[in-house]
């Protein structure tokens, strides 16, 4: 065979070749439309109380009760005690997401940070998480010690101490139940016996035993969920983080959550939570700090935020025509500490609603506004916040 | 011992992906099966299957007495039995009608032999022309017929070139002297049979004749692989942006195991995912084509070399994206533009020592090229060891700027 005839091979050759090159480039663009899928919204959890508590007598859960009972006897220590944590990003201007946090969470207790969307919650569990560095300066220094070991100087130590649930999964669809919990048991430093009999007890506990086998990504919602919380389970934390677990999920799972974090303290863990649902730092926490801008604006039990507003009552009126023919007039109204104007209502926060609220009609009368509707409530996170920042939670 | 079990399990993800496994093996393979389907099996045989091609000779010499009619012997020579399986002689009277059949699409080819072919013989400075047409819409066969032919009138300058050196010598030659001699020299020529000649006609001494087919499929199967290996390369490291966005990166940086060793897990995948990669092609490619890769110590560097350049170059080309969905075309272009270049001899058959044959080293994939070729012909371990060597150059500089750039991202 002479050259001329490898000529005519070669170039049927690039031919083939840039073909096939096409394909590549073709495949490869269509490739990356894959990660979409990953970012799934609903998510169903099963992780009730009730069956976590079956589960307890059923024996599967001595190690935790031990763990419960040791950590009963102090109650009071500290499990985490965080200082000064400051965080500006830099992206053309300067944002300050956290500016100068501090709080103190005890063992065995819920602590949650409650704030709306773009307070700094979760650019504070990142730092607490270890994924971002506090910004040093400034006249104190950074700390966070969990269960008495510094994250910032010791972090591998630290990290040992705390199992985090982020807020959108975050697990390998295409690895079995099985293999993503027997991968990050690795990654917490389980290994042998003990990686098997955790792996073994967190699928009980989470009810996917039956399923251990089956990928991931051809769970329901509900199950990535529960796979997702087990991850954080696996090498019995100390401490457990939960960021926003509930947003964007439907009410059923939602009440299947909330009922999992009070089983979890149940068991004698801490928990860290952090919620921009008012009603659910409400029912779920020991105690709550009011973040706002960045900043913890309010800290204390339930009872003792609400105390914040003292005697001051919330009243929510609709009327019957634009508000602002009456906002000036109800704002300089005696009594009235606050005035908020919703889409279809107004929400005021007065000293005594008895004294108050005559004052108010009297005032629509003169400008000719009719009052449709009155609710008088009594005073809770959503009115403490009112009280300290002026908004509403919800639209802050 | 935590990065090895990251890489582990990127590994197990990579080879579930059926897109993974389909341009990794899948695509490589099935080109160069197209090839070697094409040319036949190389493996078992070393002649082409490939239809005879049916040649028209016009054999218009009319000999002279001093060597009678030459134009003969070379239609007797393509019309010999050895001939018979790539091309079917036929004779026309005419030029004409040789033309028309090639015209008319009854014959692939013609060959116009001229009416003083022999004449020229006795008179030193004559040339005449052999005509050589072929239907412009076959490629292979009138080509391997062209090349018979220039074979055979080799020979016949030999002849041509003996009798002027003979002339030459001896002060001019009579009619008897001639005869004798182009008789005397196609007694013993018998295409072939030279023991007899009077012109000892060598050829250069040189390593022994390969397989054409086999080299040529083999230095296809070694362009696929080296190409795909850096898709492989860059598609496993961006398996770091993937994890960025699903959110498991982090979720790893949250657990008890360093930033360092979960960037050392993700690399080690990289490469282990393109050594698996070539291994499997390498053995592949022996077991289905027949493929000589050449000397296992050779082997072994190229391989070696390989791994470490698509696995680096790939980390730093991951490095330079933000997010995957700029992957597609990053990669797309950068690895096909530096893929071509750096196989441009493969793909064009253009020699190494050729103008464009630098080119390749301007890129990665041609270091490898130059390497691999080189041990599958045979090239001693001296010769490949510089092209390793730049391999490992370049890849500890890649690797460096990548895991720079990635420390600093995720720092």
């Amino acid at each position: 065979m002479n050259n001329k005839k490898l000529r005519v091979s070669f170039s049927v050759l690039i031919r083939v070749g840039f073909l096939s090159i096409i394909t590549i480039i073709l495949f490869h663009l269509g490739s990356f439309t894959i990660v979409e899928k990953y970012i799934v919204r609903k998510y169903r959890l099963d992780l009730t109380n009730s069956a976590l508590l079956a589960k307890r007598e059923a024996g599967t859960l001595v190690a935790n009760q031990k763990f419960s009972q040791k950590w009963e006897n102090k109650k009071m220590t500290l499990a985490m005690n965080v200082q000064n944590l400051r965080k500006t990003f830099r992206n053309g201007s300067s944002v300050k997401a956290v500016d100068g946090v501090s709080f103190e969470v005890k063992t065995g207790e819920i602590f949650s940070l409650l704030g709306p969307n773009g307070a700094g919650k979760t650019t504070t569990i990142s730092m607490l998480s270890g994924l971002l560095r506090p910004d040093n300066g400034g006249s104190e220094k950074s700390e966070i010690l969990i269960m008495g070991q510094s994250l910032l100087s010791d972090p591998l130590a630290a990290k040992a101490m705390i199992g985090v649930v982020p807020q959108d999964i975050a697990l390998y669809e295409d690895l079995t139940a099985l293999e993503n919990l027997t991968f990050w048991g690795k990654m917490y430093g389980l290994k042998g016996d003990q990686l098997k009999k955790r792996v073994g007890e967190v699928l009980d506990l989470i009810g996917l035993s039956d399923r251990a086998k089956d990928r991931v990504g051809k769970y329901s919602g509900g199950m990535k969920r529960r796979v997702n919380i087990g991850v954080a389970l696996l090498h019995e934390p100390k401490v457990i983080y939960m960021d926003e677990p509930t947003v964007g999920i439907d009410p059923q799972s939602r009440r299947s959550i909330l009922d999992g974090v009070l089983a979890l303290r149940n068991q004698g863990m801490t928990v860290l939570y952090t919620t921009h649902y008012m009603e659910e730092a409400e029912e779920l926490s020991d105690r709550i700090a009011i973040m706002d801008h960045g900043k913890i604006i309010a800290n204390g039990t339930h009872d003792e935020l609400i105390q914040l507003v003292g005697q001051k009552t919330k009243i929510v009126l609709t009327i019957n025509t634009a508000a602002g023919q009456i906002v000036e007039d109800w704002k300089r109204c005696e009594g009235v500490s606050n005035l908020l104007v919703d889409e279809s209502s107004l929400v005021l926060l007065v000293d005594d609603s008895n004294i108050v609220l005559p004052r108010l009609f009297e005032l629509a009368a003169k400008k000719d506004v009719r009052i449709t509707s009155v609710d008088i409530q009594e005073p809770n996170l959503e009115t403490v916040f009112l009280h300290l920042t002026g908004r509403a939670l919800r639209d802050a | 011992m935590k990065s090895i079990t990251i890489a582990l399990k990127d590994l197990t993800r990579s080879f579930r992906s059926t897109f993974a496994l389909v341009f990794m093996f899948g695509i490589p393979l099935i080109v160069t099966g197209m090839f070697y389907l094409m040319f036949g099996n190389i493996k078992s045989e070393d002649t082409v299957n490939i239809a005879a091609t049916k040649v028209v000779i016009a054999n218009l010499d009319q000999g002279t007495t001093e060597t009678g009619q030459l134009g003969k012997t070379i239609e007797n020579a393509l019309s010999g039995k050895n001939l018979s399986g790539i091309m079917e002689v036929s004779t026309v009277a005419s030029q004409e009608q040789a033309l028309q059949m090639v015209n008319s699409g009854s014959a692939g080819a013609a060959i116009i032999i001229p009416a003083d072919f022999s004449k020229s013989f006795t008179d030193p400075e004559k040339t005449v022309d052999v005509s050589f047409v072929s239907d412009p819409t076959l490629t292979i066969g009138p080509q391997i017929v062209k090349s018979v032919l220039r074979q055979i009138l080799d020979v016949y300058s030999g002849i041509k070139i003996t009798i002027a050196e003979a002339m030459k010598q001896s002060g001019g030659m009579d009619q008897q002297q001639i005869t004798a001699l182009v008789q005397q020299y196609m007694a013993g020529m018998q295409f072939g049979t030279e023991s007899s000649s009077l012109v000892d006609l060598k050829t250069p001494t040189a390593a022994p004749q390969k397989n054409m087919l086999a080299t040529m499929v083999g230095s296809i199967m070694a362009g696929m692989m080296i190409f795909f290996a850096y898709f492989t390369g860059a598609n496993t490291a961006n398996s770091i942006l993937r994890e960025d966005e699903e959110g498991t990166l982090q979720r790893l940086f949250t657990t008890p195991t360093s930033q360092a060793e979960v960037l050392r897990g993700k690399f080690m995948a990289v490469g282990l995912t393109v050594l698996v990669q070539v291994i499997v092609l390498m053995v592949a490619a022996r077991l289905l084509f027949g493929i000589e890769w050449g000397a296992l110590s050779n082997l072994v560097l190229c391989v070696i070399g390989l791994v470490l350049t698509a696995s680096s170059f790939g980390i730093l080309a991951c490095s330079l994206l933000k997010t995957t969905k700029q992957s597609g075309v990053i990669f797309g272009g950068l690895l096909t533009v530096t893929g071509m270049l750096g196989m441009i001899n493969i793909f064009t058959g253009n020699p190494q020592g050729s103008p464009l044959g630098i080119v390749p080293l301007f890129t990665p994939q041609g270091w490898v090229a130059r390497a691999v070729l080189s041990t599958m012909s045979g090239d001693s371990l001296m010769k490949i060891l510089p092209f390793f060597l730049g391999m490992v150059v370049l890849s500890i500089v890649f690797f460096i700027l990548g895991v720079w750039r990635f420390q600093k991202r995720f720092a």
